[in-house]
Protein backbone atom coordinates (compact mmCIF):
# COMPACT_ATOMS: atom_id res chain seq x y z
CA UNK A 1 0.00 0.00 0.00
CA UNK A 2 1.22 3.18 -0.90
CA UNK A 3 1.52 5.85 2.30
CA UNK A 4 2.98 8.98 0.42
CA UNK A 5 4.03 10.30 -3.41
CA UNK A 6 5.82 12.83 -4.09
CA UNK A 7 7.03 15.03 -6.91
CA UNK A 8 10.77 16.87 -6.46
CA UNK A 9 12.15 19.53 -8.62
CA UNK A 10 15.75 19.31 -10.17
CA UNK A 11 17.04 21.48 -7.69
CA UNK A 12 15.66 19.65 -5.56
CA UNK A 13 12.50 21.83 -4.95
CA UNK A 14 9.15 20.15 -3.42
CA UNK A 15 6.77 20.43 -6.64
CA UNK A 16 4.19 18.17 -4.93
CA UNK A 17 3.00 16.06 -1.60
CA UNK A 18 0.91 14.06 -0.50
CA UNK A 19 0.25 11.48 2.08
CA UNK A 20 -2.91 8.95 1.99
CA UNK A 21 -2.60 8.31 5.91
CA UNK A 22 -5.51 8.29 8.37
CA UNK A 23 -2.77 8.76 11.03
CA UNK A 24 -0.90 12.43 11.47
CA UNK A 25 2.21 11.19 10.41
CA UNK A 26 2.76 13.43 7.19
CA UNK A 27 6.19 15.11 9.12
CA UNK A 28 7.71 11.88 9.41
CA UNK A 29 6.72 10.71 5.35
CA UNK A 30 8.29 13.91 4.83
CA UNK A 31 11.26 13.16 6.08
CA UNK A 32 11.77 10.07 4.76
CA UNK A 33 10.90 11.65 1.39
CA UNK A 34 13.71 14.51 1.88
CA UNK A 35 16.00 11.71 3.17
CA UNK A 36 15.72 9.66 -0.46
CA UNK A 37 16.64 12.51 -1.95
CA UNK A 38 20.19 11.47 -1.17
CA UNK A 39 20.24 8.04 -2.10
CA UNK A 40 18.84 9.31 -5.62
CA UNK A 41 21.96 11.49 -6.26
CA UNK A 42 23.88 8.49 -4.85
CA UNK A 43 22.54 6.63 -8.09
CA UNK A 44 22.71 8.86 -10.29
CA UNK A 45 26.37 10.15 -9.93
CA UNK A 46 27.42 6.80 -9.06
CA UNK A 47 25.88 4.42 -11.78
CA UNK A 48 28.25 1.40 -11.65
CA UNK A 49 26.33 -0.94 -9.67
CA UNK A 50 22.85 -0.58 -11.86
CA UNK A 51 25.02 -2.17 -14.82
CA UNK A 52 22.33 -3.17 -17.74
CA UNK A 53 19.50 -0.71 -16.15
CA UNK A 54 21.98 2.44 -16.74
CA UNK A 55 19.84 5.30 -17.00
CA UNK A 56 16.58 3.91 -16.40
CA UNK A 57 13.97 6.07 -15.23
CA UNK A 58 13.19 3.60 -12.55
CA UNK A 59 15.09 3.78 -10.10
CA UNK A 60 13.46 0.62 -8.53
CA UNK A 61 14.18 0.60 -4.68
CA UNK A 62 16.24 3.29 -2.76
CA UNK A 63 16.19 2.17 0.84
CA UNK A 64 14.23 0.11 2.86
CA UNK A 65 13.09 1.55 6.67
CA UNK A 66 11.47 -0.52 9.42
CA UNK A 67 8.09 0.09 8.55
CA UNK A 68 8.45 1.93 4.92
CA UNK A 69 10.09 1.13 1.27
CA UNK A 70 10.98 3.90 -0.74
CA UNK A 71 10.78 3.87 -4.49
CA UNK A 72 12.38 6.37 -6.90
CA UNK A 73 11.73 7.31 -10.38
CA UNK A 74 14.27 9.95 -12.03
CA UNK A 75 12.61 11.88 -15.90
CA UNK A 76 14.87 12.78 -18.05
CA UNK A 77 14.29 16.27 -17.15
CA UNK A 78 15.53 15.81 -13.74
CA UNK A 79 12.41 15.42 -11.77
CA UNK A 80 12.17 12.61 -9.04
CA UNK A 81 8.93 11.28 -7.83
CA UNK A 82 9.41 9.18 -4.58
CA UNK A 83 6.87 6.78 -3.29
CA UNK A 84 6.86 5.52 0.31
CA UNK A 85 4.84 2.09 0.66
CA UNK A 86 4.34 -0.44 3.17
CA UNK A 87 5.56 -3.45 2.69
CA UNK A 88 2.78 -5.22 3.90
CA UNK A 89 2.41 -7.17 0.72
CA UNK A 90 5.63 -8.99 1.51
CA UNK A 91 4.48 -10.10 4.73
CA UNK A 92 1.01 -10.92 3.50
CA UNK A 93 3.28 -13.17 1.07
CA UNK A 94 5.09 -14.49 4.05
CA UNK A 95 1.80 -16.20 5.06
CA UNK A 96 0.88 -17.40 2.28
CA UNK A 97 3.97 -19.30 1.39
CA UNK A 98 4.28 -18.03 -2.12
CA UNK A 99 7.93 -17.74 -3.03
CA UNK A 100 9.07 -14.01 -1.65
CA UNK A 101 11.67 -13.38 -4.51
CA UNK A 102 9.17 -14.17 -7.23
CA UNK A 103 6.99 -11.53 -5.64
CA UNK A 104 9.26 -9.02 -4.78
CA UNK A 105 10.67 -8.63 -8.57
CA UNK A 106 6.48 -8.55 -9.30
CA UNK A 107 6.27 -5.95 -7.47
CA UNK A 108 8.45 -3.69 -9.20
CA UNK A 109 7.29 -4.45 -12.26
CA UNK A 110 3.96 -3.71 -10.91
CA UNK A 111 5.51 -0.69 -10.16
CA UNK A 112 7.22 0.12 -13.11
CA UNK A 113 3.23 0.80 -14.95
CA UNK A 114 2.61 2.67 -11.82
CA UNK A 115 5.73 5.22 -12.20
CA UNK A 116 4.37 5.33 -16.24
CA UNK A 117 0.72 6.50 -15.50
CA UNK A 118 2.07 8.95 -11.94
CA UNK A 119 4.00 10.44 -15.34
CA UNK A 120 1.76 11.05 -17.55
CA UNK A 121 -0.67 12.55 -14.97
CA UNK A 122 2.59 14.89 -14.00
CA UNK A 123 3.29 15.88 -17.78
CA UNK A 124 -0.50 16.76 -18.68
CA UNK A 125 -0.08 19.00 -14.98
CA UNK A 126 2.86 20.76 -16.04
CA UNK A 127 1.49 21.33 -19.54
CA UNK A 128 -1.19 23.28 -18.34
CA UNK A 129 -0.41 26.89 -19.41
CA UNK A 130 -1.34 28.35 -16.69
CA UNK A 131 1.46 26.31 -14.36
CA UNK A 132 4.70 28.19 -13.95
CA UNK A 133 7.37 25.80 -13.96
CA UNK A 134 9.31 24.88 -10.86
CA UNK A 135 6.38 26.29 -8.90
CA UNK A 136 4.22 23.82 -6.58
CA UNK A 137 1.85 21.72 -8.58
CA UNK A 138 -1.86 23.13 -7.23
CA UNK A 139 -3.97 21.58 -9.80
CA UNK A 140 -7.15 19.71 -8.44
CA UNK A 141 -7.11 17.39 -11.20
CA UNK A 142 -3.42 16.48 -10.90
CA UNK A 143 -4.05 15.70 -7.28
CA UNK A 144 -7.34 13.75 -8.01
CA UNK A 145 -5.73 12.18 -10.77
CA UNK A 146 -3.26 10.85 -8.30
CA UNK A 147 -5.04 9.50 -5.73
CA UNK A 148 -7.08 7.80 -8.04
CA UNK A 149 -4.10 6.04 -8.99
CA UNK A 150 -2.49 5.32 -5.92
CA UNK A 151 -6.12 3.57 -5.10
CA UNK A 152 -6.16 1.73 -7.95
CA UNK A 153 -2.12 0.06 -7.61
CA UNK A 154 -3.71 -0.61 -3.82
CA UNK A 155 -6.53 -2.62 -5.43
CA UNK A 156 -4.47 -4.54 -8.00
CA UNK A 157 -1.40 -5.27 -5.30
CA UNK A 158 -3.90 -6.97 -2.96
CA UNK A 159 -5.43 -8.96 -5.14
CA UNK B 1 -3.82 -21.61 -6.24
CA UNK B 2 -0.18 -21.58 -6.54
CA UNK B 3 -0.73 -20.91 -10.12
CA UNK B 4 -3.22 -18.24 -9.84
CA UNK B 5 -0.91 -16.44 -7.57
CA UNK B 6 1.64 -16.73 -10.51
CA UNK B 7 -0.44 -15.90 -13.77
CA UNK B 8 -2.19 -12.79 -12.21
CA UNK B 9 0.66 -10.51 -12.28
CA UNK B 10 0.66 -11.24 -16.16
CA UNK B 11 -2.72 -10.34 -16.71
CA UNK B 12 -2.46 -6.97 -15.29
CA UNK B 13 0.71 -6.54 -17.54
CA UNK B 14 -0.81 -7.29 -20.53
CA UNK B 15 -3.61 -5.55 -19.32
CA UNK B 16 -1.64 -2.31 -18.33
CA UNK B 17 -0.26 -2.92 -22.19
CA UNK B 18 -3.82 -3.18 -24.01
CA UNK B 19 -4.50 0.16 -22.14
CA UNK B 20 -0.65 1.72 -23.46
CA UNK B 21 -1.84 0.71 -26.76
CA UNK B 22 -5.29 2.79 -26.59
CA UNK B 23 -3.73 5.37 -25.73
CA UNK B 24 -1.14 5.28 -28.32
CA UNK B 25 -4.15 5.22 -30.60
CA UNK B 26 -6.33 8.20 -28.99
CA UNK B 27 -2.70 10.69 -29.63
CA UNK B 28 -4.08 13.65 -30.19
CA UNK B 29 -3.75 15.43 -33.71
CA UNK B 30 -3.15 19.09 -34.84
CA UNK B 31 -3.98 20.72 -38.08
CA UNK B 32 -0.92 21.51 -40.27
CA UNK B 33 -2.92 24.59 -41.45
CA UNK B 34 -4.19 25.29 -38.20
CA UNK B 35 -0.67 25.46 -36.93
CA UNK B 36 0.50 27.28 -39.87
CA UNK B 37 -2.34 30.15 -39.34
CA UNK B 38 -1.12 30.36 -35.46
CA UNK B 39 2.14 30.91 -36.25
CA UNK B 40 1.60 33.44 -39.21
CA UNK B 41 -1.37 35.45 -36.96
CA UNK B 42 1.25 35.73 -33.35
CA UNK B 43 4.32 36.63 -35.73
CA UNK B 44 2.21 39.35 -37.08
CA UNK B 45 -0.09 40.24 -34.46
CA UNK B 46 3.55 40.61 -32.29
CA UNK B 47 5.38 42.49 -35.11
CA UNK B 48 2.71 44.73 -36.24
CA UNK B 49 0.35 45.59 -33.16
CA UNK B 50 2.33 45.04 -30.11
CA UNK B 51 5.33 45.57 -30.42
CA UNK B 52 5.35 47.49 -33.96
CA UNK B 53 8.41 49.82 -33.50
CA UNK B 54 10.51 47.22 -31.20
CA UNK B 55 11.18 44.10 -33.19
CA UNK B 56 14.02 43.42 -31.07
CA UNK B 57 11.22 43.16 -27.87
CA UNK B 58 9.01 41.06 -30.78
CA UNK B 59 11.43 38.45 -31.22
CA UNK B 60 12.28 38.03 -27.81
CA UNK B 61 8.29 37.64 -26.69
CA UNK B 62 7.74 35.04 -30.13
CA UNK B 63 10.79 33.75 -28.65
CA UNK B 64 9.47 33.16 -24.78
CA UNK B 65 6.46 31.80 -26.08
CA UNK B 66 8.18 29.01 -27.81
CA UNK B 67 10.54 28.46 -25.01
CA UNK B 68 7.44 27.28 -22.98
CA UNK B 69 6.30 24.84 -26.05
CA UNK B 70 9.52 23.50 -26.57
CA UNK B 71 9.78 23.17 -22.28
CA UNK B 72 6.73 21.07 -22.09
CA UNK B 73 6.80 19.03 -24.93
CA UNK B 74 10.18 17.69 -23.79
CA UNK B 75 8.71 16.71 -20.49
CA UNK B 76 6.16 14.74 -22.39
CA UNK B 77 8.07 13.31 -25.42
CA UNK B 78 10.94 12.26 -22.71
CA UNK B 79 8.73 10.28 -20.91
CA UNK B 80 8.98 6.81 -22.44
CA UNK B 81 13.14 6.74 -22.94
CA UNK B 82 16.05 6.48 -20.40
CA UNK B 83 18.03 9.17 -19.37
CA UNK B 84 20.78 11.26 -22.00
CA UNK B 85 24.16 10.54 -20.78
CA UNK B 86 26.00 13.46 -22.65
CA UNK B 87 24.39 16.70 -24.63
CA UNK B 88 25.00 14.62 -28.18
CA UNK B 89 22.54 11.90 -27.08
CA UNK B 90 20.12 14.64 -26.21
CA UNK B 91 21.22 16.87 -29.41
CA UNK B 92 20.37 13.62 -30.88
CA UNK B 93 16.85 12.99 -29.35
CA UNK B 94 16.16 16.64 -31.01
CA UNK B 95 17.02 16.17 -34.62
CA UNK B 96 15.19 12.71 -34.43
CA UNK B 97 12.27 11.89 -31.93
CA UNK B 98 11.45 15.43 -31.08
CA UNK B 99 11.69 16.58 -34.82
CA UNK B 100 9.90 14.10 -36.18
CA UNK B 101 6.92 14.72 -33.67
CA UNK B 102 6.77 17.74 -34.31
CA UNK B 103 7.19 17.87 -38.41
CA UNK B 104 6.90 14.60 -39.52
CA UNK B 105 10.38 14.69 -40.63
CA UNK B 106 14.02 14.26 -38.79
CA UNK B 107 16.58 16.99 -38.98
CA UNK B 108 18.73 16.12 -42.60
CA UNK B 109 22.22 17.11 -41.41
CA UNK B 110 23.55 17.64 -37.68
CA UNK B 111 27.02 19.04 -37.75
CA UNK B 112 29.27 19.93 -34.45
CA UNK B 113 32.47 21.17 -33.96
CA UNK B 114 32.92 18.98 -30.73
CA UNK B 115 32.77 22.53 -28.41
CA UNK B 116 29.59 22.62 -27.54
CA UNK B 117 28.42 23.93 -30.64
CA UNK B 118 25.82 21.78 -33.43
CA UNK B 119 24.16 23.42 -36.37
CA UNK B 120 20.93 21.52 -37.31
CA UNK B 121 20.01 21.61 -40.61
CA UNK B 122 16.84 20.94 -42.05
CA UNK B 123 16.46 21.10 -45.62
CA UNK B 124 12.70 21.81 -45.95
CA UNK B 125 11.40 23.17 -42.80
CA UNK B 126 7.89 22.59 -42.70
CA UNK B 127 6.92 26.56 -41.27
CA UNK B 128 9.14 27.92 -43.88
CA UNK B 129 7.45 25.69 -46.74
CA UNK B 130 4.87 28.26 -46.86
CA UNK B 131 6.11 31.43 -47.32
CA UNK B 132 7.47 33.62 -50.32
CA UNK B 133 8.07 37.13 -51.03
CA UNK B 134 5.15 39.53 -50.55
CA UNK B 135 4.50 40.70 -54.21
CA UNK B 136 4.07 43.88 -53.64
CA UNK B 137 7.65 43.75 -52.07
CA UNK B 138 8.96 42.23 -55.55
CA UNK B 139 7.37 44.69 -57.70
CA UNK B 140 9.37 47.41 -56.26
CA UNK B 141 11.94 45.67 -55.47
CA UNK B 142 11.90 45.84 -59.44
CA UNK B 143 11.61 49.65 -60.08
CA UNK B 144 13.99 50.33 -57.51
CA UNK B 145 16.90 47.78 -56.92
CA UNK B 146 18.04 48.21 -53.28
CA UNK B 147 19.14 45.75 -51.02
CA UNK B 148 16.78 47.18 -48.08
CA UNK B 149 13.04 45.18 -49.57
CA UNK B 150 15.03 42.32 -49.64
CA UNK B 151 16.20 42.64 -46.15
CA UNK B 152 13.22 43.45 -45.14
CA UNK B 153 11.35 40.37 -46.48
CA UNK B 154 14.66 38.76 -45.28
CA UNK B 155 13.54 39.95 -41.63
CA UNK B 156 9.94 39.11 -42.01
CA UNK B 157 11.07 35.34 -42.74
CA UNK B 158 13.39 35.54 -39.77
CA UNK B 159 10.51 36.75 -37.11
CA UNK B 160 8.70 33.09 -38.31
CA UNK B 161 12.05 31.66 -36.87
CA UNK B 162 12.25 33.17 -33.40
CA UNK B 163 9.54 30.53 -32.28
CA UNK B 164 11.10 26.96 -33.41
CA UNK B 165 14.53 28.57 -31.92
CA UNK B 166 12.59 29.20 -28.47
CA UNK B 167 11.10 25.87 -29.17
CA UNK B 168 14.88 24.06 -29.35
CA UNK B 169 16.01 26.09 -26.53
CA UNK B 170 13.28 25.50 -24.09
CA UNK B 171 13.26 21.56 -24.88
CA UNK B 172 17.41 21.12 -24.44
CA UNK B 173 16.88 23.62 -21.42
CA UNK B 174 14.46 21.76 -19.51
CA UNK B 175 17.11 18.34 -20.61
CA UNK B 176 19.41 20.68 -18.67
CA UNK B 177 21.27 22.02 -21.20
CA UNK B 178 21.44 25.80 -20.89
CA UNK B 179 22.09 27.14 -24.60
CA UNK B 180 21.69 29.62 -27.12
CA UNK B 181 19.50 29.00 -30.58
CA UNK B 182 19.38 30.91 -33.38
CA UNK B 183 18.56 30.56 -37.33
CA UNK B 184 19.73 30.80 -40.28
CA UNK B 185 18.01 31.02 -43.77
CA UNK B 186 20.20 30.25 -46.42
CA UNK B 187 17.87 29.09 -49.55
CA UNK B 188 13.95 29.89 -48.41
CA UNK B 189 12.62 25.92 -47.37
CA UNK B 190 15.82 24.81 -46.44
CA UNK B 191 17.05 26.54 -42.70
CA UNK B 192 19.85 25.94 -40.17
CA UNK B 193 19.29 26.39 -36.73
CA UNK B 194 22.91 26.54 -34.64
CA UNK B 195 22.35 25.45 -30.99
CA UNK B 196 25.74 27.15 -28.91
CA UNK B 197 25.75 25.39 -25.39
CA UNK B 198 26.59 27.54 -22.19
CA UNK B 199 29.61 26.11 -20.25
Amino acid sequence: MIVCVAVVGHQNNPLYIQSFTEADDALKLHHIVHCSLDVVDERVNNPKKSGPTLNETFLGLLYPTENYKVYGYLTNTKVKFIIVATDLDVRDADVRNVDIALLRCNNASCLSPFFRRFHAAYVDAVSNPFHVPGKKITSTTFAERVSTIVKSFGLSSAG
Amino acid sequence: MNRKEITKPFQVEIESKQKQKIEVKMGREVSESCVDSLLTEMVSTYCNRFYANKPELAARRIEAIGYQVGHQLSERYTMERPRFSDHLEAIKFICKDFWSELFKKQIDNLKTNHRGTFVLQDNGFRWLSRISLDPSLENAESQDPSASTESKAAQATSMHLYFPCGIIRGALSNLGIPCAVSADISNLPACSFVVRIKA
